[in-house]
């Protein structure tokens, strides 16, 4: 019974973590059109970040806070520069989806070696309220169910953002269909280069959150990255509720297998994907 | 007073001159018609308009003012409104989400609670109210294209593009789409059509503009065009 709530807990960090990345990821996808095979490195970059700040004496929350203008802008100029350049000099939207997602793979290279460059490669970490509660019996440091409750409230806040900002709907149509947004009057590149950019912010927190419990290091992105794929494929390429569905559910295949037998995850994660492309091949929320 | 002027309008794909040189001017408060046979550019020409495809040559002024090379969000807000030949709705939103999406972003500014009234208004007035609801995909498609239609006016445009929203509409439907059109022209805002429906056409266009193979082949009121030998000639050609 006891292990059955550590694995639901854990399960739900874990999910949480994943839904906000993946919904970074989906929105990039879905609404920019760019598979950002360098989604983990922002994470990654938010990470070391943090342990630099809490280093300098700032606090994780403020230095979560922190995070956020600079992942944003590190985005958006992105965007705003190369990826449209790429756009222009694509031609066809194919040839802009595909060149761009080699771009990302570029920014991988680049993004994680300059990391390693100054922060070598070795995992390092803070402590953040480190101390333990009993919450029915499971025993779990106060500092996950923070990440926890953050995680949650971001994920709801950017549904929320999505569904009721006049920012957010336009960001909806832009994704369903950006010709027609763009003749109703609305600013598709803008929108784009701030979909990129809050992607990143997604990430970035999430990059933070992972720094509060767990010990990160510069080679970390990649894992995530394969991850976010995974859910985005699992919850319908550019669905956001998929995105968040499909994060959660594999958290808890995360969870359950990290009980089990930890090393079968990546394994179990891809079986469920496979099951689901054959038996729904657009995804659990795909149209 | 000319509402939209072009000159030299030109967009090839490839070796295809889809559109080829062309020049023509709208009136302010007509209703100007352009037809043509299948792939003779005309839905490209709305795109060239509407600033969805780049033009390769060619100056067409809005109001007095230059719109080519604008983007299409600089285009709407000058106050033009295009539908498009197959239906480009948000399946998403329900109806009234995809109609209030035009009406929040159609002009800067525009705050909540006015969207919501344009919504309303434009909803009532093409006579969607009963399916405000529904989903895009659960609507019939004579729904559909009056939804087009909605969108493009909730952006309270002053010119309106309609691309072919007769198409697939059964006589009745015809006859109510003829109506619509020209309440809106009755409105104040000025409609160029496409469309191959003939009868709508010479029933309730002013003037009439024909492209053959991405040229400007015929201009004239309806009586002109219906017995131009030119004209004749190309669609007897196709059939
Ligand atoms: N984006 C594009 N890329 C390449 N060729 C195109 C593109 N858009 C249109 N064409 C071609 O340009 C020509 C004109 O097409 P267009 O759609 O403007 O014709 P249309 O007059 O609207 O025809 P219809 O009555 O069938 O709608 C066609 O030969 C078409 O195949
Ligand atoms: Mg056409």
């Amino acid at each position: 019974m006891i292990t059955v709530l550590n694995i639901i807990i854990t399960g739900l960090i874990m999910g949480g973590i994943y839904a906000l990345i993946s919904m970074g990821l989906s929105l990039q996808y879905g609404v920019a059109k760019i598979l950002n095979v360098s989604h983990g490195e922002f994470i990654m970059i938010a990470a070391m970040l943090t342990w630099v700040f809490v280093g300098l004496g700032i606090h994780p929350l403020l230095a979560l806070v922190l995070c956020c203008p600079f992942t944003f802008c590190v985005g958006f100029l992105l965007h705003i520069t190369i990826f449209r350049w790429l756009n222009i000099n694509s031609g066809t939207a194919a040839a802009y989806e595909s060149n761009a997602m080699l771009l990302c793979f570029g920014l991988y290279f680049i993004f994680s070696n300059i990391a390693m460059q100054i922060w070598g490669s070795n995992p390092v970490g803070f402590q953040f309220m480190e101390k333990s509660v009993n919450l029915g019996g499971a025993i779990i440091a106060v500092n996950k169910i923070i990440v926890l409750i953050i995680a949650l409230a971001v994920s709801i806040l950017f549904y929320l953002f999505l569904s009721h900002s006049r920012l957010g709907k336009s960001i909806r149509a832009a994704s369903q269909d950006p010709v027609a947004a763009g003749m109703l009057g609305m600013n598709i590149k803008k929108i784009m280069a701030i979909c990129f950019g809050i992607g990143a912010v997604l990430a970035g927190i999430a990059g933070t959150l992972i720094s509060m419990y767990s010990q990160v290091n510069t080679g970390m992105g990649m894992g995530y990255t394969m991850i976010a794929l995974i859910v985005v494929v699992l919850g319908g390429m550019g669905s956001i509720p998929g995105s968040m569905i499909g994060g959660m559910i594999l958290g808890f295949v995360g969870s359950i297998f990290g009980y089990i037998e930890p090393s079968l995850s990546m394994v179990a994660y891809y079986l469920i994907i496979l099951v689901l492309l054959l038996v729904k091949p657009k995804g659990l929320m795909g149209r | 007073m000319k509402i939209l002027e072009g000159k030299g309008v030109s967009k090839s794909f490839g070796g295809l001159k889809a559109v080829s040189d062309v020049e023509f001017y709208v009136e302010e408060g007509e209703i100007l018609g352009l037809i043509g046979p299948n792939g003779a550019g005309k839905t490209t020409f709305f795109n060239l308009l509407s600033g969805a495809l780049p033009m390769d040559s060619g100056t067409v002024l809005f109001g007095g003012q230059k719109i080519s090379g604008l983007k299409p969000n600089q285009i709407c807000r000058a106050g033009m409104g295009r539908t498009f030949q197959a239906a480009k709705n948000f399946p998403g939103m329900a109806v009234y989400g995809n109609v209030m999406m035009g009406a929040l972003f159609g002009k800067p500014g525009r705050s909540a609670s006015e969207a919501e009234q344009i919504t309303d208004e434009v909803l009532d007035f093409v006579g969607l109210t009963e399916y405000k609801d529904k989903m895009v995909t659960d609507i019939p498609l004579s729904a559909q294209k009056q939804l087009e239609v909605a969108r493009a006016l909730a952006t309270r445009p002053k010119l309106l593009l309609l691309d072919e929203v007769m198409a697939g509409l059964n006589p009745t439907e015809v006859e109510d789409a003829m109506k619509l059109i020209l309440r809106i022209r009755d409105s104040g805002i000025t409609v160029i059509m496409i469309e191959h429906v003939m009868r709508a056409i010479m029933t309730i266009c002013d003037r009439i503009l024909v492209l053959h193979h991405g040229a400007k082949i015929a201009e004239g009121t309806p009586q002109e065009i219906s017995t131009s030998k030119t004209v004749i000639e190309i669609y007897l050609g196709e059939s």
